[in-house]
């Protein structure tokens, strides 16, 4: 793949209008609350999209291509099933007590509704997670860019996070939603031509039916069992592992996603962003995920579409989106592909930042260390903190070059630890006996049998470091049925642990608790206002999408 | 200055600008059109009709918050 000096052009014309939102934004950065949480004052529509586009990142773009290409429609349910329903459940139920509660973050909620510890272990989990994650992006766009493009290693890295700094470190939180929904857009109308040239070079719909294995054409066909469908997961696991314990964990409770409806202008609207957002989310397959199944119809009718061999043998499947943008994208809109490439990292990167740096102001600076300064001085520590983020992020993305195995270990450690944060948070907005004791030990167990089924069983050549008493179709089983696992645990211990412990005091639950916060008076008469009325139009539409491509 | 803190108006500027871009890379990059002739035209005609609309969208109503 090589640029053309128009496609350097409109890379280069993206990166300028980046840093001059960051730039136009700094005159409205007055005081910590404005840097880090944009004082609650974005409107709907550009919440609902950055809510969105702050999980539409580098593994959404070519992790979900690659996935298409791997086991073909069966990727749907990562959205059909993985998304929508937990988004709205998200803005119909537990947005109230986020919002409701002002608190300014998710572990400020764990520690309103149990106590300082069991904030501090999600706090700090949380931080030492995004920074790293943010630094695993940083080193896929270094490599991806030296790859396809020849670009230099370090060059790369400096680059990006220098724009992502630049631009975070301006205008904070605000600068960061903006150019997520430019972000956004950028993505969908960069790479929507690709799939219309794509289809129209592969057949059509005809052509793709003809072209490519018909068991990867379904997406619920095969599902009785694990061995036959193309994801190697059998229907119990997808629907409690995927579809509630990773989808609810992860859009629920994970704060990169949740601060960006937090920051709405009024509860109404913090209530309905996930939910609108949830309709481009159901229509994102159709850019993230067809691409890859649009591979394997060209690979059968045409050379030069196949894929190259990672250092393990295989295919390399991540390569599907970069394969297809060097076949059929000539310069010019070649460098918006580039360019649509580089801000789904570059808002992923920024996402993991900005939600660092709230944690860490709040949840650890704050809490631990200084807990009366001024909101200057918060404003100070909030930029100190993304330039400390970047950093990290920057000598991460070195150590994922150098030892690859580690991130993995890391990342693996880091799942363990997300995997059964759903349970304490369901029990503890929905069943007022749960107790702090019972939260905490709760999580702590949940965390331990994560890993220890991760090291009993094995898939794909990885787990099984106790002993091998299972091995699973495919890896995303093994992650599916670590989740349920851990989940359960989680909910057990906390339940009983919560009935041997003394509960708070219910007059210090009210608006941390369902059944103790008085239900909204003032739901909204017309439709679009409401958010039960739209998530349930959501989730019809959601349905009926099941049946057509059962 | 101000019209610039409406998300509108800079998604606008954005988009027209890279649309305009294709359409005159098209109508110079000989080689290219040789290949996948229509793909710049179209999608840069696309970007400058969304581009449009946003920048339409910011001078009807402009929110206080944007």
């Amino acid at each position: 793949m090589k640029l053309a000096p128009i496609d350097y052009l409109i890379v280069g014309i993206y990166f300028l209008f980046v840093i001059t939102i960051g730039y136009v934004l700094k005159k409205k950065i007055k005081t910590g609350n404005d840097f880090l949480m944009s004082n609650r004052s974005i409107p709907l529509w550009i919440t609902s999209l950055a809510f969105i586009s702050a999980n539409l990142g580098a593994q959404e773009v070519l992790g979900m291509a690659a996935n298409g290409a791997k086991y073909g429609l069966y990727t749907v349910h990562f959205y059909w099933l993985g998304a929508a329903l937990a988004m709205i459940f998200l803005g119909i139920f537990m947005m109230p007590f986020y919002y409701g509660s002002k608190a300014r973050s998710v572990p400020e909620y764990l520690a309103l509704r149990f106590d300082e510890k069991t904030r501090s272990f999600n706090a700090i989990s949380f931080a030492v997670m995004t920074v790293f994650s943010s630094g695993v992006s940083l080193y896929a766009l270094a490599m991806l860019l030296n790859i396809i493009l020849g670009w230099d290693f370090d060059t790369s890295i400096f680059l990006a996070a220098g724009i992502v700094l630049a631009y975070t470190f301006l205008g904070g939180l605000t600068s960061a939603v903006y150019n997520e929904v430019l972000q956004f857009f950028l993505i969908v109308l960069g790479i929507a031509p690709l799939v219309i040239i794509g289809m129209d070079k592969a057949g059509g719909i005809e052509g793709i039916l003809q072209n490519v294995d018909n068991d990867k054409l379904h997406i619920w066909k095969g599902m009785a069992s694990a061995s036959t469908n193309p994801m190697g997961v059998d229907a119990f696991s997808l629907v409690f592992g995927l579809g509630f314990v990773l989808a609810f964990g992860y859009w629920c409770t994970d704060f990169l996603v949740v601060q960006r409806a937090m920051i709405s202008k009024n509860l109404n609207d913090a209530q309905r962003t996930p939910i609108i957002a949830s309709v481009p989310k159901i229509l994102m397959p159709a850019i993230v995920i067809l691409p890859g199944i649009i591979l394997l119809a060209l690979q059968s009718q045409f050379k030069g579409y196949e894929l190259p061999v990672n250092s393990e043998g295989q295919s390399d499947y991540n390569m599907a989106l970069p394969v297809l943008l060097s076949n059929l994208y000539p310069n010019g809109v070649l460098g918006v592909g580039v360019t649509a490439l580089i801000a789904s990292f570059m808002s992923g990167m920024a996402g993991n930042v900005t939600a660092f740096n709230t944690v860490f102001t709040f949840d650890i600076y704050q809490a631990y260390i200084k807990q009366n300064g001024s909101d200057k001085h918060y404003l100070y520590v909030g930029k100190a903190s993304t330039i400390a983020g970047i950093l990290i992020s920057i000598g991460t993305a070195y150590i994922a070059r150098s030892f690859n195995s580690i991130m993995d270990l890391l990342q693996l450690v880091f799942s363990f630890v997300n995997a059964p944060l759903f349970a304490t948070f369901f029990l503890g907005m929905f069943w007022k006996r749960t107790t702090s004791a019972g939260a905490f030990s709760g999580l702590l167990s949940g965390t331990v049998a994560a890993a220890l089924t991760h090291g009993l069983t094995v898939a794909e050549g990885k787990g099984g470091w106790i002993s091998n008493q299972h091995i699973f179709y495919s890896g995303t089983s093994q992650a599916f049925n670590i989740a349920s696992v851990s989940f359960i645990v989680c909910f057990v211990v906390t339940a009983l642990v919560s009935l041997v412990t003394k509960p708070k005091p219910e007059a210090s639950l009210i608006g941390l608790v369902y059944s103790l916060t008085p239900k909204q008076k003032d739901a909204a008469k017309i439709w679009y206002k409401n958010p039960l009325v739209l998530g349930i139009i959501i989730l019809l539409v959601t349905f009926i999408l099941n049946i057509i491509f059962y | 200055m101000k019209k610039l803190l409406d998300l509108r108006f800079v998604i606008g500027i954005f988009f027209l600008t890279i649309g305009i871009l294709l359409i005159g890379y098209h109508n110079i990059a000989t080689i290219e059109q040789n290949r996948n002739e229509s793909v710049n035209i179209y999608t840069g005609i696309t970007f400058s009709i969304f581009g449009l609309i946003m920048l339409v969208l910011s001078l009807f109503r402009t929110p206080k918050e944007d």
